[in-house]
């Protein structure tokens, strides 16, 4: 299982130079250190339960209990949220989902 | 026109390969795929197949500055690793060796790197082909035989095994009913 995203690393290269901008008000901003981004995976119609949880797997080294669990929720309740931290963060693994072809989006909880 | 023909379609070769087994007819389904698949990458923006292979990252609807920061960041690798996993794939294509009692398969040796591309192109294709098709959770539409639209979605569903086959091979040890069995739910 060493089989890796080969492009996922060109993202997360360029990502890592890449400047940031903190879009919220100001008085959000003293918050974004302290609470997370968390990235979401949306339900779709075309991809395989199966093809969800190898990328869970193989994307963020989640246990195959763990990345079925969050497949599953997926599946059910039409989303989960998969991942989390900071926005820097956030984004490579929007990228890396994207780039497996799965609906990811990232948000800040107020 | 028999695409499910059982057979094992992806099994360990020599070196770490996989050998991918192939009819005449399957292979000839592919031939077009990747060049189809570059089409998709070069049409418009707009494109809703195109906008489900590049989704939004943000999904405030008003955070414009963030998403277009983030797409700047990424966009250019995105499509560019889809285009090397068309090459990929699409080389390939070209080395099909003639096999079987009857010269009835076509088997491809891949490395470890093209899997991962076919992985790829594979489920991207699909995602394509669902959103021309209307995939949609709902059971899939009654259609008679000379429907154009017949052909897409048995085609549709001929990826979905062959990709489906392929993540099973990837995950290994992988038993169907490990996706909806309760006993993985309690914990890590």
């Amino acid at each position: 299982m060493n089989h890796r995203f080969v492009a996922t690393q060109l993202v997360s290269t360029r990502l890592a130079t890449a400047p940031v901008e903190i879009a919220e008000p100001e008085v959000a901003e003293v918050t974004v250190t302290d609470k997370p981004w968390i990235v979401i995976v949306w339900n779709d119609p075309v991809n395989l339960m199966s093809y969800v949880v190898y990328v869970f797997q193989q994307l963020f080294g989640y246990s195959r209990k763990k990345a079925t669990r969050l497949m599953r929720q997926v599946h059910e309740d039409g989303r989960a949220v998969v991942s989390d931290g900071p926005r820097e963060k956030c984004e490579i693994d929007v990228a890396r989902l994207h780039a497996a072809g799965l609906w990811a989006t990232m948000e800040h909880p107020s | 026109m028999g695409l499910f023909r059982a057979r094992q379609r992806w099994e360990p070769g020599p070196n770490d390969s996989t050998v991918l087994s192939l009819t005449e007819v399957e292979l000839e389904l592919l031939q077009s795929m990747p060049d189809d698949m570059r089409t998709v990458l070069l049409t418009s923006d707009d494109d809703p197949a195109r906008k489900r292979l590049f989704p939004r990252a943000y999904l405030d609807p008003t955070a414009d500055a963030a998403e277009t920061e983030w797409r700047d960041a990424v966009y250019p690798d995105l499509v560019d690793q889809r285009f090397d996993a068309l090459d990929l794939v699409a080389g390939t294509l070209t080395r099909a060796v003639v096999t079987g009692r009857d010269h009835e398969w076509r088997e491809i040796t891949l490395t470890a790197a093209e899997v991962q591309a076919w992985l790829s192109v594979l489920n991207d294709v699909r995602l394509v082909l669902g959103i021309r098709i209307g995939v949609s959770d709902d059971e899939p539409p009654e259609l008679p035989d000379d429907d154009p639209a017949a052909a897409a979605w048995e085609f549709y569903n001929w990826l979905t095994y062959l990709q489906g086959s392929l993540v099973e091979t990837l995950l290994g040890d992988f038993d169907g009913s490990d996706l909806l069995g309760d006993d993985l739910l309690d914990d890590e």
